[in-house]
This record gives structure tokens, C-alpha cells and sequence, in this order.
């Protein structure tokens, strides 16, 4: 348990009187993998993030108990978390006129935590308007890898092909033979577990041994193998055996992963930082800069280039410029459109790398919310057993529109799911009554739940889309996004059948539904927004090439979630990394041979 | 080692027992060694001592929600509270249920009220729990959701009552069932 090392964030000095090879903005998955992957090719980098430096190592309590937290994990009096109603009786932004000092977006089950207050934005700096979206962002080193739920799943040629499978949006420029050797890479770097299922439209990877089921869990496994349909141990971005990187331990199953003190302190769990960003730290070839606000890509009034990157220094306010022969953007789906929008110029007068009208446009995500609850009868009253040491539950991979076509609604969805004893016996909320009574039946029933949720493909669409706000402003005068964006009828109806198969396939083994929940959440609830500056082959109707280079300004890339053309069921994360490993590999080929 | 359910009984029934001893006394007398809560009056607190404890009582299984501190803990969070309507909010359900008990024990409040009557005074506002109407309905489903978040956060809840089991280092083998 102590095999890990700790790395200060502290590397070369930034000179920002030198070009550097290439500048990276955002230190999350996306950014995190850029440098790791050009550093290694011996590209001088230096990387901005625009949270705070804070150390990490000193947030994370992993094996902290409930009682040995002042506040049992909650965050500090005046720290609000905007909650599922306030999302949605309220516009954004949701901050504004709010007497709590900080306010922040509600995530998962660490809302309102004492984790999360030093890794998520305060709304109050950060306002955005529009349409109602809760907008989940973390401006730290790692970004929301130090937040993230680590189900890394591959997406297959379901997804890189889904217009070719059934007409609809776009097909990637992409397929899945030229991703999967780079998912390959991701998985043997960064270490994942799982179980084999060969299943075409959710690949395996090479996984590391598997997180085991519970009880009620393997009780579904048995019964959807009858239905053609599969319950598999949580594919998660973990690494059970241990991989070679000296900052992170493998797995020992302490559990309660999500718990409210937060994180993993072994690093067993990926994040960003130790598992890319310190490696390439040791190469020499990386310079980071924190507190570093990204506000525009700036251009060569000559060649229509990018030169570089010009930032506000988040504590001192003061603006500074980064010079790069490079410019490779990765802050998130959301903020990177964001900064291509606010690049005006005058060979980019609607933005950088947008001459195609695209970016902002084509955004998409997962909707979720919809779900069920069940009991196993028989596992009332049995004793308590080590049922959450491990990052998750089961994942039920998508079941509709592969071979079936469904009347109501196109593409399709996977649930998330878990079951058995936790550190909190959530159906106390649900238990009526009081006394020895209702203190028994909590006690009975603890470790015989079963719940899985709804994780749909949002369809991307040219109408839903983000641009600037012509007036409201962030803390730091920079303008701020306004949303576009709403759920179709599509997602809806997907949603409607998300509760309808939750309950036949609980039904089918034998568990009792006891909840239903048809309640879709606010747009953006999955926190896996995507799109927004997609890939394509025609200029004209996309923002990057397959390599996720800017068909307008061929030494600017975009390879966060931006760049994905659908948003498929599958959460993102891994799929971001092995685009950005592919990407980074040709754009230091490219650089090499000076072509950019 | 695994334990059955049946040791764990016996054996967290005779720590509860010893727990419970000095507690008998629920109402604090003048110079006792408890602590002056930081927001309740001591009146306020005896009350919701005692309320926290008959939602979750000690059994033979585990202490309750006075061994397990769950008065004192709502106590600190909400003399720190940054929303000044939450403590109120206590407050006046707390003064709804003295309303309540007066009426319906003549005259007398909660803790003067006798056992027997106490109980009366929660299994009635209890059954209004799915569709609490009332002041002193509503103080139920409030109290009661802070005791069940305060006692299974508390060390007696999670380890004497839940056992729960995580937490720990697994170096081998994780616990579970392979799929297959």
C-alpha cells in the first residue's frame, strides 16, 4: 500500500518567452493523454489548466469513516449544491442572486461533499445561460478524471457506423479497426478489469482481472443469459493487477469507491495526473502552468495559423501569452467550443477552426435518469457480506435497434447498476415507520437491493447547440456559453422503454420490483456531453478531420469529446483517450515532417 | 473468521446493555456532565434526544440513536447552519410537537409525558408519514430523516448495527461471485 509515489506538480519552469513545441489546453483525460503522448515523442509541451494547483493527495480520505469527518462528508456551512428541482423550476444562471458564499453543480452521489469543493467550479465565478443544463466542470489538475465514475467502455462500429446501420446523423470518419489498436494501447497503459463477453457491439479490452458480482447480481446474469442479454462485472478504468507507473497501486478492494470524503488514494482508479500527466512530467519534455484561463487561440495575421494561446492568470487577473507551433485544445466538450467561439479573427471572423458554422453545434450527451429498483426475497435477512469493495456494480450493455428495430425511437442504451450491502443503507430513506421495527426491516433488507439506471444515446442534432452570450460575462470578463439544447422525442420514448425492459428483466429473475423511476434529469446530468465540434470527412458540414485536426488551420486539434460525432450509450472516457493517443501519434508525425 | 448472526447478536446485545447504562436518565439534571448543545435550548435537545432514540432504538443487535450521538450531531450542524430558516425550521416543529403533546396529555410536554404517552404522540404523527400535512407531521419525516442520516454515518450504526464489511484491504481475492 505504500508502493506509490508521490509527485509534486512541480516540473520545469514556464518561459513564456520560448515557442514550445505545442501547447495543451486542459489537463483532463483528453489533455492529460495529449501530453503524455507528444512528450513521449520528444515534443517540448507545455500544458495549461485553468483550476488551481491544489495538491490532490491531501483532498483524498480514502478510507475515511462517516464519523471521522466533522460533517460526515458534507461540504462546509455556505457550500450549496444546486439540486435536481432547482435545475429545473429555475433558468440558468443557477448562481446568480444566491446568498450561499459558494454554489456548486450538483455530481452523483458527491454533491454537496467536502471532496468535490476544491474540484468543481463555483458557479458564482462561472455562470452560463440558456436552456436548462446542469453543467458539471472541474478546474483542477486531472480535471473530472479526479471526479469521474470509471466505467470505461469501447464503442464499436454500432456507434462509428450508426448512420450506416440505420440511417440516421452521421457516420465517424472513423471505424473501429483504426481505434482499436489505440484502445489497446489506453488499456495497457492505464490498466481496466472486466470480464470477456464478446459482444460486437460493446468490444472487450484487454482487461485485468474482473471486479466479482454479488449475490442478486449473478441472479441477473443467469437470467438474461436466457434473454440474449448480458449483466457484466463494471468494466472499470481501474487497474486490478498493477500496471508499471510508480505513482499508482493496484486494487485491494477497500471499497466504497464513491464515498463522500472522495477519490482513490492508491490511484488505482485513473486520473489524469498520475496516470499521464506526472509520467510525462518525467520525461523533461513537460511544463505545466495552473490558474491558466484560456480565453483565445491566436493567429498569425499572415499565415491564418495558430500561434498560440493567450490565458488569464486566474489569481493575479493578469493575461499572459503562451507561443506554440502547436495548438491543441482539450478542456472539455463544452469550455473547447467555448474557446474556438471566442477566437475571432480576422481570417476566423465566426471563430477558430469554424468556418464550417459547426462548432458549437451537433452537442450531445446521455440521457439518463429512468430506472429500477428491486428485492430478492431470499436475500433478506442473510448476513452481511463484502459486497462493495469494488468500483461498481454491473453494466448491462445496449439491447435495442442491433438486430431488432424498435417503432418508437432510434439507437439505444445500457444500464448501470449495483446491488447488495454498502456503507449506507439507502433504503432507510424508503423504510416507513420507526422504532425496533423499522430499525430490523433497514437491518434485513440492507443487503437485498438491486437498482440499475438508464444511460441513453442523445441523438446529436444540428439545433441543439451552445454559442456566447452577448452579455453575461464570467469573474474573469471572459464571455460566458449560452445553451441551446433540450431532449427530443427520441429520448423520451427511449426513456419510457428504459423503465418498461428495467422491469421485464428484473421480473425475468425472479426480483420484485418495488421502484420505478420515470423521471428523466436535467440535461446534462450524465456529465458526458459531447459534439460539439465534430469529425467528418466534408469541410463543410464538420469542424475536424479524423485526426481531429481543424480542416480550416491544419496546426490546431481538438481531441476531447468535442470531436465525437454521436454520443452512442457508452460513457466516453476511454474512447476520448484512444482518439487522443491516435491523434497526438499523426500530429507528431506531421510535426516531425513539418507539416504543420 | 466469519461470525453468525447469532454471536453478533449476543455479543452486540451485552455491548449495548453496557452502553446504555449510564443513559438511563434521559432528561439531563442540572450539572450533569453532558455538553450544553450549541444550538438547542436543553429542553429542545432532551426532546430531540429522545425522539432520535425511539425512531432508532437501542435492540438486540446495536445501541440506538442517543449511544450513536444523533441529537448532538443534528445539534452541531445546525448551529453552524448557513440557512437560517433550517434551524428555525426545527424550532418550530420542535414547539409544534409541545403543542401536540399538551393537547393531547393535559398539558404536559414531551419528556413530562409519560413513556406510554410519548409513544402515542409518534405512532400518531407517524402515520402521516406518506402525506404529512400537519407542523408537528412534518417535525417526523424532518427528525427523522436526520436521525437515519446521523446514525447509519455513526460509528454504532455502521459497525454495530450494519457490520458492515468494506473498508478494508482485500490483498488476495476480492470478495464476490465470478461471472460465468
Amino acid at each position: 500500500m505504500t508502493l506509490i509515489r508521490f509527485r509534486s506538480d512541480q516540473g520545469p519552469e514556464v518561459d513564456l518567452s520560448k515557442t514550445y513545441d505545442a501547447v495543451v489546453v486542459g489537463s483532463g483525460a483528453a489533455g492529460g493523454m495529449a501530453a503524455h503522448v507528444l512528450t513521449s515523442q520528444g515534443m517540448k509541451v507545455l500544458l495549461l489548466e485553468a483550476g488551481k494547483k491544489i495538491d490532490v493527495n491531501a483532498e483524498l480520505r480514502s478510507m475515511e469513516w462517516p464519523y471521522d469527518h466533522p460533517r460526515r462528508g458534507n461540504a462546509p456551512p455556505g457550500y450549496h449544491a444546486i439540486r435536481f428541482n432547482e435545475y429545473n423550476i429555475r433558468q440558468p444562471p443557477y448562481a446568480k442572486g444566491s446568498a450561499f458564499k459558494h454554489v456548486f453543480s450538483y455530481v452523483g452521489g458527491w454533491g454537496g461533499s467536502d471532496y468535490v469543493k476544491n474540484i468543481l467550479v463555483d458557479e458564482k465565478d462561472n455562470p452560463y445561460t440558456g436552456t436548462k443544463y446542469a453543467w458539471v466542470r472541474a478546474r483542477v489538475l486531472g480535471g473530472k478524471t479526479n471526479i469521474w465514475g470509471r466505467l470505461a467502455l469501447r464503442l464499436s462500429d454500432y456507434d462509428f457506423k450508426g448512420k450506416t446501420h440505420d440511417g440516421y446523423g452521421e457516420d465517424w470518419p472513423i471505424s473501429y479497426a483504426d481505434v482499436a489498436p489505440y484502445y489497446d494501447k489506453v488499456d495497457l497503459l492505464l490498466g481496466i478489469s472486466g470480464h470477456k463477453e464478446n459482444l460486437p457491439h460493446l468490444p472487450d479490452s484487454l482487461f485485468q482481472r474482473p471486479n466479482k458480482l454479488t449475490a442478486a447480481e449473478v441472479k441477473l446474469r443467469k437470467a438474461l443469459q436466457g434473454m440474449g442479454r448480458t449483466a457484466t462485472p463494471y468494466r472499470a478504468g481501474v487497474t486490478t493487477d498493477g500496471v508499471k507507473n510508480k505513482y499508482r497501486s493496484k486494487c485491494f478492494g477497500r471499497g466504497a469507491c464513491g464515498r463522500r470524503p472522495g477519490g482513490c488514494d492508491i490511484h488505482a482508479a485513473f486520473d489524469s495526473p498520475t496516470g499521464l500527466i506526472y509520467p510525462a512530467m518525467d520525461t523533461g519534455n513537460l511544463t505545466l502552468r495552473t490558474n491558466a484561463t484560456a480565453h483565445e487561440v491566436l493567429v498569425d495575421p499572415n499565415t491564418g495559423k495558430a500561434r498560440g494561446v493567450s490565458f488569464i492568470d486566474s489569481q493575479n487577473l493578469k493575461t499572459y501569452v503562451a507561443k506554440a507551433k502547436v495548438v491543441i485544445v482539450a478542456a472539455s466538450t463544452l469550455e473547447s467550443a467555448r474557446l474556438l467561439l471566442l477566437s475571432k479573427s480576422r481570417q476566423h471572423p465566426n471563430g477558430i477552426g469554424n468556418s464550417s458554422g459547426h462548432v458549437g453545434h451537433n452537442f450531445c450527451e446521455h440521457v439518463m435518469g429512468p430506472g429500477v429498483t428491486g428485492m430478492v426475497k431470499e436475500l433478506v435477512g442473510t448476513e452481511p457480506t463484502l459486497d462493495d469493495g469494488k468500483p461498481g456494480g454491473f453494466y448491462v450493455p445496449r439491447f435495442r435497434n442491433l438486430q431488432d428495430k424498435q417503432p418508437g425511437f432510434v439507437r439505444g442504451y445500457g444500464f448501470e447498476g449495483g446491488a447488495g450491502f454498502s456503507i449506507f443503507p439507502d433504503s432507510a430513506w424508503d423504510t416507513p415507520g420507526f422504532g425496533g421495527q423499522f430499525k430490523k426491516s433497514v437491518r434485513d433488507h440492507a443487503g437485498a437491493f438491486i437498482n440499475m439506471g438508464g444511460f441513453g444515446e442523445v441523438l446529436a442534432r444540428y439545433e441543439n447547440y451552445v454559442d456566447l452570450d452577448p452579455v453575461e460575462k464570467d469573474r474573469w470578463g471572459i464571455p460566458a456559453l449560452r445553451f441551446h439544447y433540450q431532449f427530443s422525442d427520441n429520448e423520451k420514448k427511449m426513456c419510457e422503454d428504459m423503465v418498461a425492459a428495467g422491469k421485464e428483466m428484473f421480473e425475468a429473475a425472479g426480483i420484485e420490483v418495488i421502484g420505478e423511476d420515470k423521471t428523466i434529469r436535467t440535461e446534462g446530468w450524465s456529465i458526458h456531453e459531447l459534439g460539439t465540434s465534430r469529425m467528418g470527412n466534408d469541410p463543410k458540414t464538420s469542424v475536424l478531420n479524423q485526426f481531429q485536426q481543424s480542416h480550416d488551420v491544419k496546426n490546431l486539434f481538438v481531441v476531447d469529446g468535442s470531436s465525437h460525432v454521436s454520443a452512442s450509450c457508452q460513457n466516453p472516457t476511454w474512447t476520448i483517450m484512444a482518439l487522443a493517443w491516435r491523434s497526438c501519434e499523426h500530429l507528431a508525425d506531421e510535426f516531425k515532417r513539418g507539416n504543420l | 473468521m466469519t461470525i453468525s448472526r447469532r454471536e453478533m447478536l449476543q455479543r452486540t446485545a451485552a455491548a449495548a446493555a453496557a452502553a446504555s447504562l449510564p443513559l438511563a436518565n434521559v432528561v439531563p439534571s442540572p450539572g450533569s456532565q453532558a455538553p450544553k448543545p450549541k444550538f438547542f435550548t436543553p429542553a429542545e435537545f432532551a426532546l430531540v434526544d429522545e425522539m432520535s432514540d425511539m425512531i432508532i432504538p437501542t435492540d438486540g443487535e446495536s445501541a440506538g440513536a442517543r449511544a450513536a450521538g444523533v441529537a448532538a450531531y443534528i445539534d452541531g450542524r445546525l448551529a453552524e447552519a448557513f440557512e437560517k430558516d433550517e434551524p428555525q425550521r426545527w424550532r418550530a416543529g420542535i414547539a409544534a410537537i409541545e403543542a401536540l403533546s399538551r393537547e393531547m396529555n393535559g398539558g404536559k410536554t414531551f419528556m413530562q409525558a409519560s413513556a406510554e404517552q410519548r409513544l402515542a404522540l409518534l405512532t400518531r404523527i407517524a402515520a402521516a408519514e406518506s402525506d404529512a400535512k400537519s407542523d408537528a407531521e412534518k417535525f417526523f419525516k424532518q427528525i427523522k430523516g436526520s436521525t437515519i442520516q446521523a446514525y447509519y454515518t455513526s460509528k454504532i450504526g455502521i459497525q454495530d448495527d450494519q457490520h458492515y464489511k468494506g473498508n478494508v484491504i482485500q490483498p488476495g481475492d476480492y470478495a464476490g461471485y465470478d461471472a460465468t
